[in-house]
């Protein structure tokens, strides 16, 4: 197949559409997957986590984001370290004394750890009980960091830098992430450890480290146990206020979490009642369809006796609108059904797709022969995994307009061919009235017709590639439209090769 | 003559598709309660049972009048006539079309074209032994 590109433009990007297509000259788009979790706009069933430990697909998500926080620590100490050991007498000319041993060793001890918790992280995921073995990695996390980080602050300078605001980035996550009671324990254990650091620094256990060396500064020698104590509870009170503040803030946003989960759940049970009750009615609205239909096939073929020709002209009048109807009804249930939450599909099978697109063919000749309209096959072997049906309303739908809005005594081609990787693809080309490149993107939508295609064909329900679109992203099948007005429309449609499917030798 | 019964609560559906096998050579009874279907088959089993899964009194109520003649009267052909494509209608689960669970069935949906019934009649008819298309 040749590629060529239409002329680029704006427009077409911005909607989704393609600058890539099978026909020179033709606009091109391309069926969006990516929204084909919730692509009807109903909202998701699950309730958002409030806290990590909640779900554990976030908690592994959020301990990832950590380790690569974490990362850029390291690198920061690594690169501090390097500095001091290259360039240590340029630093202490600039005040800075620094010796690289103690950043060195906590960015190894750190990498070390980091790797300790994303191994603990992978295999804590295929625990059975991973969700409480990740918070407890996330605990040891925690406690781990926040002595490495009062070594740092020792280093630093325990009074006489800012070092110890450091902890409040421990503090303030604590509270994105935790409840309050959770978050307070992190609090206490970072003041804690830091009022350790002053206790053992002021008792001479260790020396006190400072990086600054200002004759500004005071020495650590004859400072008051008062000032020391105002200095320490200072760092203790903005903690507590700046880790009330936070908790207060993130206790909200939880509330409006609640909240905002609470009016989804309403709006999805809302939306299911709304499908139900459209599939109840459609249900209840086909049957007498299906009795009238019965009916006039009884007087048409003759049962009732015979019919003066005025009357079978009437009658078949009838059973053109009642077919109109049931098709119409038929369209909006499998919708329905497509798009309800609590309808079980059927599980994948293996798809003969020649074979469906003869069955689908074979049950579109009729009328389509009534316009002269001939189809052109060309269908190698190829097999796909999938749902039956959706298949089956996927190539019926895109075989029937491509009948639909062909010009009588045209023909329609139907091609189907295997991928290298074990999926198929459909195309299916006519050559009707088009689509204009702008309309292109609202093809999918319930209902959508363009002007052009109510004055050619009068009887379409407007759902069919609403339903293609639904079957699409339940089954990840790629759906492209190719078209330019007044020449054609080529639909390809895309088949997944099965997860476990083998692929073929190139 | 092969006797048919047809069990669908719409009677106007219901006489229109008796008039049409009738008048192909079939004995046809009309049960339109999906509770009695079962004891009319008691009392006289047809050859093959034409079947409506909806019933006003229960959505599903054709599947499990199915499985209850599965369940008693063995290999009896069931033709269920169903107002949505088969594999996923309303309050079903994959179960109630799983050949495992509901076999020897077949499924025509509705609205029925009246040569496509007949042969259906006449497919399930041939695959039993005990009465043979007319």
């Amino acid at each position: 197949m040749t590629r060529s590109h239409v002329a680029s433009s704006e427009f077409a990007r911005e909607r989704g559409m393609t600058t890539e297509t099978v026909t020179p000259g033709w606009a091109a788009y391309d069926l969006p997957l990516e929204e084909a979790a919730r692509s009807d706009g109903a909202p998701s069933a699950a309730e958002p986590p409030l806290y990590a430990e909640a779900d554990g697909r976030l908690l592994r998500q959020n301990i990832a984001w950590f380790c690569s926080l974490r990362w850029l620590v390291i690198a920061a100490l690594a690169g501090l370290g390097l500095a001091a050991w290259a360039g240590g007498d340029v630093l202490a000319h600039r005040g800075i004394r620094v010796t690289p041993a103690w950043p060195l060793a906590v960015a190894a001890a750190l990498g070390l750890l980091n790797l300790a918790y994303l191994a603990l992280a992978r295999s804590a995921a295929r625990s059975p009980r991973h969700a409480a073995r990740m918070l407890q990695g996330l605990w040891l996390q925690i406690l781990a960091d926040l002595v490495m980080l009062t070594v740092v602050v020792h280093y630093l300078g325990s009074l006489e830098t800012f070092a110890p605001f450091m902890y409040l980035f421990h503090v303030v996550l604590a509270c994105i992430f935790f409840p309050p009671g959770r978050s307070l324990l992190v609090l206490l254990s970072a003041m804690g450890m830091y009022c350790a650091c002053i206790l053992l620094e002021s008792a001479g256990v260790v020396p006190p480290g400072a990086v600054l060396a200002s004759p500004l500064l005071p020495g650590r020698e004859g400072t008051p146990p008062t000032l020391l104590a105002c200095h320490v509870g200072s760092v203790v009170l903005i903690s507590g206020m700046v880790w009330y503040l936070a908790s207060r803030l993130a206790g909200a946003l939880r509330e409006r979490d609640r909240e905002l989960a609470a009016t989804n759940r309403r709006l999805l049970a809302a939306t299911e009642e709304r499908a139900q009750h459209m599939i109840r009615t459609t249900h209840q609205l086909k049957a007498p369809f299906a009795a009238i239909h019965a009916n006039t096939q009884l007087l048409l073929g003759g049962y009732c006796g015979p019919i003066p020709p005025a009357a079978v002209a009437v009658i078949e009048q009838i059973a053109a609108r009642c077919e109109m109807l049931s098709r119409e009804i038929k369209a909006m249930l499998q919708l329905a059904n497509l798009r309800s939450h609590v309808q079980h599909f059927p599980g994948p099978v293996p798809i003969d797709l020649p074979a469906l697109i003869r069955s689908c063919l074979s049950n579109l000749k009729p009328q389509a022969a009534k316009r002269g309209i001939s189809f052109a096959e060309d269908l190698a072997p190829a097999s796909v995994c999938g749902v039956h049906d959706h298949a089956v309303m996927m190539v019926d739908n895109v075989l029937s307009n491509a009948v639909s809005y062909s010009r009588d005594a045209q023909q329609v081609s139907v091609s189907c061919n295997s991928k290298t990787d074990g999926g198929a693809v459909v195309v299916v080309r006519d050559r009707g009235i088009g689509i204009p490149a702008e309309k292109l993107p609202h093809i999918f939508d319930d209902y959508f017709r363009t002007r052009e295609a109510v004055k050619h064909n009068k009887a379409s329900t407007g759902l069919g590639l609403a339903i293609v679109r639904q079957a699409a992203l339940a089954g990840k099948i790629r759906v492209r439209v190719e078209s330019t007005p007044a020449e054609g429309t080529v639909v390809s449609l895309d088949f997944p090769a099965a997860p476990d499917a083998p692929q073929k030798r190139r | 003559m092969a006797y048919l019964l047809i069990v669908d609560d719409d009677t106007d559906f219901a006489g229109a598709v008796t008039t049409v096998l009738r008048s192909r050579g079939y004995e046809v009874a009309v049960e339109t309660d999906a509770e009695q279907a079962l004891e009319r088959i008691r009392r006289r089993r047809p050859d093959a049972v034409i079947l409506d899964v909806m019933f006003p009194e229960n959505d599903t109520a054709g599947f499990e009048v199915a499985r209850a003649i599965r369940r008693t009267c063995g290999a009896l052909p069931v033709l269920l006539l169903t107002a949505v494509n088969q594999s996923f209608p309303l309050g079903f689960s994959n179960k109630d079309l799983d050949p495992a669970w509901l076999p020897a069935v077949e499924f025509l949906e509705k609205p029925v074209d009246f040569e496509l019934l007949c042969e259906k009649v006449a497919g399930i008819l041939a695959g039993t032994s005990k009465a043979p298309a007319p």
